[in-house]
């Protein structure tokens, strides 16, 4: 259940991290899209209002222009009317204004051809016109009023001046055409910033929606996997609880059925070996009868009488009875392992460097024999356990180190231990005979041996030591190759509480 | 000791070779008295409690006690027998199993059982053991019975 809810949050917790960035990048590419819009379009209204303002310009140039003949034209008819000098400098003082306007406007209009081709007429008539009123201004000033009258009759003033306002009003026209498509493009190009602003809004709402929709989701869901999890660590205890209960009842279960069984075949036991014995006595009676009768009647015995009472009968009971001692040797080492696991285990701080010293002193004797030490890499870490399990193990397994080493080289036995956090590794080496890697598991089991069967034993000790072990919440196991020596690895929690000690309440029948 | 002859020795021993195998080495241990064999504890209690040759009406007796039998416990004869005021309280058992459990050793104590004999698979311990138990039965005191019940 675990591992599918993690496995759910990792789905989930991906998938959505995905969404939303990809859905925030985009909300936000398109913002900066529109933003980039916005200035590009404000740059285009400018220059669309920059050239509205040079057309007024250019319109309001025209214009002067236009008032500046008029206003000189009206100057020359006064003065030609009335011969007072006032007209003259108003009319030279506008003249000499003139050419400046036209330049302004030639200036304004430099990019229109249109306009410049314009000019170009407007100077050539405004020329022609100013020679025209040069003449008939001089020849009022000579007081020749007639034939300045006569010049200005002549003079084709009349139409010349029509052409100038003709030709000012194409001008002006063109600049309201200019005008009128500029005010178009300004009023496109705010209608296009406006549009861009409402798009660019409308993007700003849109992923503001939905980041907020997605932060609101993850985060719903995020509350909702830390109520599971919650809920899980709260059902966990629980679930752990139960199945140490389920572990114990099974432990205790095989405890009880290995009491039960070592226990109940022990009883056909003391009557096989019971009437093997009556058997052996009445097999010795016999004997006895067949002695008397070769003494006293030898014709009565026969061959096979006397091989019978003598040969068959001792043979078929030692066989029974070594059979039954050895399986007499089985069922009480079952025995004593069941009782070893229903055994109240006792934590307390222990010295191990102790005892292993304490160990290695009862095995003197036959360390002395094989010349073999045993070398303890001090100190040993301290634990916390029961210590006639933990002795009964170390003693075991240096037991063991001492039983099979190798006859061929000095027998070294090395005990050393490291603690790694709440866990402690004690490794028993030794350069014995070793075990073949595919007995590994072997040795460990009830009854089984490896290698050569030189020594004594019923194949317990390792079970024993495995048992214990379990029982004290650690794990046993060994490293060793064939003729290179083994390394017995025991690894055993720093403190046995009450919690790693698989309980059993199992009672005797 | 003249009144050895009166007393009866129950056992109570669903296997049968075991009881044929102490019988032999009681007899060995020169211990004649008359010995009742059961093979089940309720049989058992029915001869204990009403059977008119039974130690309630007949004189005192003593009881031989396997915990192993197959339709009760042991130690439920064993509480039966010694129950605070039951007539037979006082009547010696001795129980002889194969059960070496330290646990159930002192239960058949507490329940009041007064010797607690392991049947040693060797059949040489096993041997000495009954003749010793014989020997003692040859020297034990056994209460009379009460009258009535």
């Amino acid at each position: 259940m675990a591992q599918r809810m993690v496995l759910g949050f990792g789905v989930t917790e991906g998938r959505m991290g995905r969404f939303l960035v990809a859905a925030m990048a985009l909300g936000f590419a398109a913002l900066i899209a529109a933003g980039i819009a916005a200035a590009w379009s404000t740059a285009r209204n400018e220059a669309h209002t920059r050239d509205v303002n040079h057309t007024y310009e250019v319109e309001l140039a025209i214009d002067r222009t236009r008032i500046a003949i008029e206003q000189s034209e009206t100057t020359r008819r006064g003065f030609l009317l009335t011969g007072d000098p006032i007209y003259l400098d108003t009319y030279r003082s506008t003249m000499a204004d003139l050419p400046t306007l036209i330049a302004r406007i030639a200036t304004l209009t430099r990019d229109n051809p249109l306009q410049q081709g314009n000019l170009a007429k407007l100077r050539a008539l405004t020329d022609d016109l100013a020679r025209q009123r040069e003449r008939t201004i001089a020849a009022a000033q000579r007081g020749d009023r007639a034939a300045a009258l006569a010049l200005f009759v002549s003079e084709t003033s009349a139409p010349r001046m029509r052409a100038v306002r003709t030709l000012a009003g194409a001008m002006a026209g063109e600049e309201q055409r200019l005008l009128a498509i500029r005010n178009a493009e300004q009023r496109a190009s705010v209608r296009v910033f406006y549009t861009t602003l409402a798009i660019a809004g409308l993007l700003l709402v849109l992923v503001a929606a939905v980041t907020l929709a997605t932060v609101l989701r993850y985060t719903r869901d995020l509350a909702t996997s830390r109520d599971r999890v919650r809920d899980f660590a709260d059902t966990l205890e629980a679930q752990v609880a139960e199945r140490t209960a389920d572990l114990t009842r099974a432990n205790d279960e095989i405890q009880r059925f290995a009491y039960i069984v070592s226990h109940d075949l022990r009883s056909p036991l003391v009557n096989v070996m019971g009437f093997t014995a009556e058997l052996e006595g009445a097999a010795a009676t016999l004997c006895a009868l067949i002695d008397r009768a070769e003494a006293h009647a030898p014709e009565i015995v026969t061959e096979d009488a006397r091989l019978a009472a003598r040969e068959d009968l001792p043979e078929a009971i030692g066989f029974i009875r070594s059979s039954t001692q050895k399986m007499d040797r089985l069922i009480n080492a079952i025995l004593k392992l069941s009782r070893e696991g229903r055994r109240v285990i006792a934590p307390e701080p222990l010295d191990l460097t102790a005892m292993i010293d304490g160990i290695t002193a009862s095995l003197t004797q036959q360390l002395a024999q094989r010349g073999a030490t045993v070398t303890v890499e001090r100190p040993l870490p301290t634990i916390v356990s029961d210590r006639l399990a933990t002795e009964q193990i170390f003693s075991n397994l240096i037991e063991n180190a001492v039983k099979y080493l190798d006859p061929a080289r000095v027998g070294q036995i090395v005990v050393r231990g490291k603690r790694d956090r709440a866990r402690v590794t004690f490794e028993i080496e030794d350069n014995g005979r070793g075990i073949a890697p595919n007995d590994h598991s072997r040795v460990f089991d009830l009854f089984r041996r490896s290698g050569n069967q030189d020594q004594p034993g019923e194949g317990i000790g390792l079970a024993h030591v495995r048992t214990l072990a379990y029982r004290l919440g650690g794990v046993i196991d060994v490293a060793s190759e064939l003729g290179q020596g083994a390394t017995f690895r025991l690894t055993l929690p720093v403190a046995l509480t009450d919690a790693t000690i698989v309980a059993t309440s199992g009672k005797a029948p | 000791m003249t009144d050895h002859k009166t007393v009866s020795i129950v056992m109570i021993e669903d296997d049968e070779g075991h009881a044929r195998l102490i019988e032999k080495n009681i007899r060995r241990a020169g211990i004649s008295n008359t010995i009742t064999h059961f093979t089940d504890g309720t049989s058992a209690l029915d001869y204990l409690f009403n059977a008119a040759d039974g130690p309630q009406r007949n004189g005192p007796a003593l009881v031989l006690l396997d915990l192993n039998l197959p339709d009760m416990s042991g130690t439920d004869i064993l509480a039966k027998i010694k129950a605070t005021d039951g007539p037979l309280r006082r009547t010696p058992v001795v129980v002889l199993t194969t059960t070496d459990d330290k646990v159930e050793i002192q239960r058949c104590y507490d329940l009041g059982c007064n010797v607690y004999i392991t049947k040693p698979v060797n059949y040489e311990s096993f041997a000495q053991a009954i003749r010793q138990l014989g020997l003692f039965l040859s020297v034990i005191q056994v209460p009379d019975m009460e009258p009535g019940g």
